[in-house]
C-alpha cells in the first residue's frame, strides 16, 4: 500500500527530503508493505485543503505547521506564542519527550494523528537595521505573515504589522516598504534576501515547526506492526530533520555572512520576552487544557 | 419567475460586490492613511469573494452566459437540438446536484462539526462552504426553468445555447 | 495512470464539444477522475472543497477589481482620449488609422486587462472612420483583433495574475514587468506589416498633426495614464499589493469618470457593477473548477507523467520547446484562454523546471501563446467580439488576417526562445 503525504514546500526543502527519508525507513521497515509518495509543492492542496483531506480520510497523510494547525487543534496554539521555547535546546526537549507526544495524539478524535515535528529553526528579525530591543521596532514597518498571532506580537513589541505577500518581499525590502521582516536564517540564502538586508538579529522570538499528520482512519486501518513501524520511521525522520536543519541553518548564516555582507547580532532577549508576556497569559486564560500545556513546556526548560 | 430570480440574484451580487470593493478600499486607506493593518477587512473579503465567485457563478449560468464551445448545439435544428440543449442541462444539474449540493453540503457539516474556523475572525469555516449548496440549488432552479422552456416552448429557437445574436455584451467576455 | 489521461481528457473533451459551459465540462471530467482513486462520497466532497477553497486567495481579488476599472474606463470615455493620443501618435505613417487602432489597443491595455473590452472599445471607434476613408473593413477587422492581447501582455493583465496563483505564487511584480517588452513587441511589429499592406493599397496618410492638436490630445489623456504610474509603479515598487492597486484602479477610474468628466452618473453604477460580476464570476467559476482538475491530475500522476515523456521525447531543449508552442497554439484555437491556462500551465510547469526555464519567462510564453488562441477560430474571443463590432464576418477576416498570424506566430517564438525580452525589465528594475 502506498499512501499519499502532500505538502508545499519545493522538492529540494529540508521537510521534503526529511519525509523522503521518512518514506525510505517505512518501506524497509515494512518489507516494502507500506510506502509513501510524497507529493511537493502542494499539488494536491495547500496546507488547509490537505488538512480537511486527511481529517476525512480523502488524504492519508500532509505536512502542515504548527500556525496552521491551532484551526484544527487548539493545543497547538501554545507551540506558536513568542518566546515558550527559551532555545532551540528546549524546543528539542519537548518534541523529543512525553509533552511532544501528547500534543501529537490530542487531535486523535478530530480525525487525524500527529506523527513527528519537523523543525523549521528558529524565527528571527532582519532587514536594513540591528533589532537589539523592542525599541528598534518603535513605529517600524514589520513584514508579518497574515496571522492574528504574528500581528499581535509584531504590535507588542511596538512595530507596525504589514501584511504582504512573501512573493514580493524580496522587493518590499529593497524599496524600504517594510524595514524588518522575520523568518528563519534560509531566508536570506533561499530567498536572496541577504543581498537587500544589512542585519539578522538572533532575537529567536518564536519556533514554528512543521507537523506530519496522518489520518485517524488510515492510522485504525492499519496493522500493529505497521503503526509501530510507522512510529519508528516517524520518529528516525525527525531527528534525521533536526540535524539537517542545523546544518542548513547553520550554513545560511554563514553564506549570509561572508558572501552576503549581513551582520549577524547577538540580542539580550529579556526585554523582548517581557514585552509579549500578555500573549501568554491571554493563551492560558482561554482553556484549563491550554495553561495546563504552557506551565509544562515552561518546566521542561529547568 | 425566472425575471424575480434574476432580479434578486442580481442584486445579491452588486451587493456583494459593492461590501468587497469597500472593504478591500478600507484596508488600503487604513494602512496607508490611520497606519494600521487591519486583517479583518481582508477576510471578510476574501470570504464574500468565495460567495461572489459561486453565486455569480449561478446567476452567470442563469444568463446564459459560460463561456461554452457552442459548434454543435448550433449545427442541429429541431428535434436534436431539443433533445442535445436537454442532454447538456440534464449534465449541468447533475453537477450541480451532486457535487455542488450534497458535496458542498458534505464539506458544510463536516466544518461545521470539527469546529474549523477561519483565522483571524473564528467565523466557522462551514459559512464559506455554504455558498456551494446555495450556488447548486439556484443552478437547478435554473436548469429547471431552461428545460421547461425547452419543452413546453419547443419554437423559441435559441432554447439553452447561447444564441451568437445575442451575443453577451463584448466587454462582459474576459 | 493511461486510464486517467483517458477518464480526464476523454470525457471534458467530450463534454466540450457537445456544448456543456466549460467550468462545468472541467468540474465533470475531475469528479469522474477523482471516482478512480476514492469513493463516490469523498470523490463529490474534494471537488467541492476545491472549487471553493481553491477561491480562498487574496491575489485572486485583483480580478473582479481590474474588471471593474476596465469597464468603467470603457464606459467613461476614457477609451475616446486614448485614441485621440494615438492619433497623434502614429502621425504619418502610411495607413495612419491602422496604426492608430494598434496603438490605442496598446494603450487600453495598459490602462486595463481585457482584450475584448479593449477590441471593442478600440474598434467601435476606428472601424466606422476606417470605413469612411476607404480602408477594407476586413483588413481594419484583422488589424483591430489581433492588436487587441497586447493588452493581457502589457499589466495590468488578469491573465498573468491568474498564472501566478496556478504556478505556486510567482512574483505579480516580475511578471507585470516581464510583460511590457513582448506587448510592446507584437504592436510594433504588427504596425510594420499594418504599414506594408496600407502602403501597397494605398491608404491614406493623416494629416500633419499640429503642435497645439498634439499638446491637446496629451492633456486629454494625461489623467487616465498617470493610473499607469500609480498602480503599475505601485506594484513593482512593493508599496501595494496587486490587490490593493487594484482597489486603488476602481477608485481612480470612478473618481476620473463620475466626477471629473461626468460621462456616468450614480445611476449607472448598478449595471456596471453586475456586469463585472457577471465577467469575474465567469473567471472564477473556471477557477474553481480547474483547481479540482489539477488536483485530480496530480492524484493520477498526470503531469509528471506528461512531464517524463516529453523530456524523453528528446534531448534537445529546442525541440521540446517547439513541440510545447505546437500545442499550446493548437489548444488555442479551440479554447478560451483562462481554462487553457488553468489546465496545461501545472501539466507543462515540470517540463519547464526540468529544462531550466525561469517561472516568470513561462507565464509569458503561455500568455502570448494563447494570445494567438484567442485570434483564432473556430473559438476565439478577441475574434468573435471583433468581428461582430465591425460587422465583418469570420469567413472574411480570413485571407486578411493570415499575414497578421504569421506576424504573432514570428513574436510568439521570439519571446519562446530569447528570456531576455522577458526578463531584462524584471531583472533591471528588481534585481529579479
Ligand atoms: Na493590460
Ligand atoms: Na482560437
Amino acid at each position: 500500500e502506498t499512501l499519499r503525504l502532500n505538502h508545499n514546500n519545493p522538492e529540494d526543502h529540508p521537510t521534503h527530503i526529511s519525509m523522503e527519508y521518512m518514506g525510505e525507513r517505512l518501506s524497509e521497515l515494512t518489507d516494502g508493505e507500506l510506502n509513501i509518495r510524497v507529493y511537493a509543492n502542494a499539488q494536491l492542496g495547500s496546507q488547509r485543503e490537505s488538512m480537511e483531506l486527511v481529517e476525512s480520510g480523502i488524504l492519508a497523510m500532509a505536512r502542515s505547521n504548527t500556525a496552521e494547525l491551532e484551526a484544527f487543534e487548539p493545543l497547538y496554539a501554545v507551540m506558536n506564542l513568542p518566546f515558550i521555547f527559551e532555545s532551540e535546546e528546549h524546543f528539542e526537549t519537548v518534541i523529543n519527550g512525553e509533552i511532544g507526544q501528547d500534543i501529537l495524539n490530542a487531535s486523535r478524535d478530530r480525525g487525524f494523528i500527529g506523527l513527528a515535528f519537523l523543525t523549521e529553526g528558529a524565527r528571527s528579525f532582519y532587514g536594513d537595521r540591528a533589532v537589539n530591543s523592542p525599541a528598534d521596532l518603535e513605529g517600524v514597518n514589520v513584514r508579518v505573515q497574515p496571522s492574528p498571532s504574528a500581528i499581535r506580537m509584531v504590535e507588542l513589541l511596538g512595530g507596525d504589522p504589514t501584511p504582504i505577500d512573501w512573493g514580493e518581499l524580496y522587493s518590499a525590502l529593497q524599496q524600504g516598504v517594510v524595514a524588518v521582516a522575520e523568518n528563519n536564517p534560509t531566508a536570506l540564502t533561499n530567498a536572496r534576501h541577504g543581498e537587500v538586508v544589512s542585519n539578522f538579529s538572533l532575537n529567536e522570538h518564536t519556533i514554528i515547526p512543521s507537523v506530519v499528520v496522518i489520518s485517524t482512519a488510515v492510522w485504525d486501518g492499519l496493522t500493529e506492526d505497521q503503526q509501530v513501524a510507522m512510529r519508528q520511521a516517524a520518529s528516525e525522520a525527525q531527528a534525521f530533520h533536526s540535524e539537517s536543519w542545523n546544518e542548513t541553518a547553520m550554513a545560511a548564516l554563514e553564506t549570509a555572512q561572508n558572501e552576503m555582507g549581513v551582520e549577524i547580532n547577538e540580542v539580550e532577549k529579556a526585554p523582548f520576552i517581557e514585552a509579549v508576556m500578555p500573549m501568554h497569559d491571554e493563551l492560558a486564560d482561554q482553556s484549563d487544557d491550554l495553561a495546563d500545556l504552557i506551565d509544562r513546556i515552561r518546566a521542561a526548560a529547568q | 419567475m425566472k425575471r424575480a430570480l434574476d432580479f434578486v440574484l442580481g442584486t445579491t451580487v452588486f451587493l456583494i460586490l459593492a461590501t468587497i470593493v469597500v472593504s478591500v478600499s478600507w484596508q488600503v486607506l487604513s494602512r496607508y492613511v490611520l497606519g494600521t493593518s487591519s486583517t479583518a477587512t481582508s477576510e471578510v473579503a476574501r470570504l464574500l469573494f468565495m460567495w461572489l465567485a459561486l453565486l455569480g457563478g449561478a446567476y452567470t449560468f442563469g444568463q446564459v452566459r459560460h463561456l461554452a464551445i457552442d459548434i454543435l448545439p448550433l449545427a442541429l435544428r429541431g428535434r436534436p437540438r431539443q433533445i442535445l440543449n436537454t442532454l447538456i442541462l440534464l449534465i449541468v444539474a447533475s453537477f450541480a446536484f451532486f457535487v455542488m449540493v450534497r458535496g458542498g453540503w458534505t464539506m458544510v457539516s463536516r466544518t461545521l462539526a470539527t469546529g474549523q474556523a477561519t483565522p483571524t475572525l473564528g467565523l466557522p469555516m462551514g459559512y464559506v462552504y455554504g455558498a456551494l449548496p446555495a450556488a447548486g440549488i439556484i443552478i437547478l432552479v435554473y436548469c429547471v426553468m431552461f428545460l421547461g422552456r425547452i419543452w413546453l416552448n419547443p419554437k423559441s429557437e435559441g432554447g439553452f445555447a447561447i444564441d451568437p445574436h445575442k451575443a453577451p455584451a463584448p466587454e462582459e467576455r474576459a | 495512470m493511461n486510464m486517467t489521461v483517458l477518464v480526464l481528457f476523454g470525457s471534458f473533451a467530450l463534454l466540450m464539444f457537445l456544448g456543456v459551459p466549460i467550468a462545468f465540462a472541467i468540474g465533470v471530467a475531475a469528479t469522474l477522475t477523482f471516482l478512480l482513486f476514492m469513493t463516490t462520497e469523498q470523490s463529490l466532497s474534494i471537488v467541492a472543497q476545491q472549487m471553493a477553497s481553491g477561491l480562498d486567495s487574496f491575489t485572486l481579488l485583483a480580478i473582479p477589481f481590474f474588471i471593474l476599472a476596465g469597464n468603467i474606463m470603457n464606459r467613461g470615455g476614457i477609451a475616446l482620449r486614448l485614441i485621440d493620443l494615438a492619433k497623434v501618435l502614429a502621425g504619418r505613417l502610411p495607413g495612419s488609422l491602422a496604426h492608430v487602432n494598434i496603438i490605442s489597443n496598446m494603450l487600453f491595455g495598459a490602462l486595463s486587462g481585457s482584450a475584448v473590452a479593449s477590441a471593442a472599445a478600440v474598434g467601435g471607434v476606428m472601424s466606422p472612420i476606417q470605413k469612411r476613408d476607404g480602408y477594407d473593413p476586413a483588413f481594419s477587422t484583422a488589424v483591430n483583433v489581433t492588436s487587441c492581447p497586447t493588452g493581457l501582455l502589457i499589466p495590468p493583465s488578469t491573465t498573468l495574475i491568474v498564472y501566478s496563483l496556478i504556478s505556486g505564487g510567482t512574483s505579480i511584480a516580475a511578471l507585470f514587468l516581464a510583460g511590457y517588452l513582448p506587448g510592446i513587441l507584437i504592436g510594433l511589429s504588427l504596425m510594420v506589416v499594418a504599414g506594408i499592406i496600407a502602403k501597397r493599397k494605398g491608404y491614406p496618410v493623416a494629416e500633419k498633426s499640429s503642435f497645439k492638436d498634439v499638446r491637446a490630445a496629451v492633456g486629454r489623456a494625461i489623467l487616465p495614464l498617470g493610473l499607469i504610474f500609480i498602480v503599475i509603479g505601485g506594484i513593482i515598487s512593493g508599496v501595494f499589493t496587486a490587490t490593493e492597486a487594484s482597489a486603488i484602479a476602481v477608485a481612480y477610474s470612478l473618481l476620473l469618470a463620475l466626477v471629473w468628466y461626468r460621462e456616468i452618473g450614480i445611476k449607472d453604477l448598478p449595471r456596471i457593477f453586475v456586469d463585472s460580476a457577471v465577467t469575474t464570476s465567469i473567471v472564477l467559476f473556471l477557477i474553481g473548477c480547474s483547481i479540482a482538475m489539477s488536483r485530480a491530475m496530480a492524484f493520477g500522476d498526470v503531469p509528471s507523467t506528461i512531464s517524463s515523456f516529453m523530456i524523453g521525447l528528446s534531448e534537445n531543449p529546442v525541440i521540446i520547446l517547439l513541440s510545447i508552442t505546437a500545442v499550446l497554439l493548437l489548444i488555442g484555437t479551440f479554447m478560451d484562454m483562462t481554462p487553457a491556462l488553468l489546465i496545461f500551465t501545472p501539466i507543462f510547469m515540470p517540463v519547464m523546471q526540468g529544462l531550466g526555464i525561469d517561472p516568470v519567462h513561462f507565464g509569458i510564453i503561455m500568455t502570448i501563446n494563447l494570445c494567438v488562441g484567442i485570434c483564432t477560430p473556430p473559438v476565439g474571443s478577441a475574434l468573435f467580439v471583433g468581428c461582430s463590432i465591425s460587422g465583418v464576418s469570420i469567413g472574411q477576416v480570413m485571407k486578411p488576417i493570415l499575414p497578421f498570424y504569421f506576424v504573432l506566430i514570428a513574436c510568439v517564438l521570439l519571446v519562446t526562445f530569447i528570456p531576455q525580452i522577458s526578463l531584462f525589465l524584471p531583472q533591471l528594475i528588481l534585481g529579479y
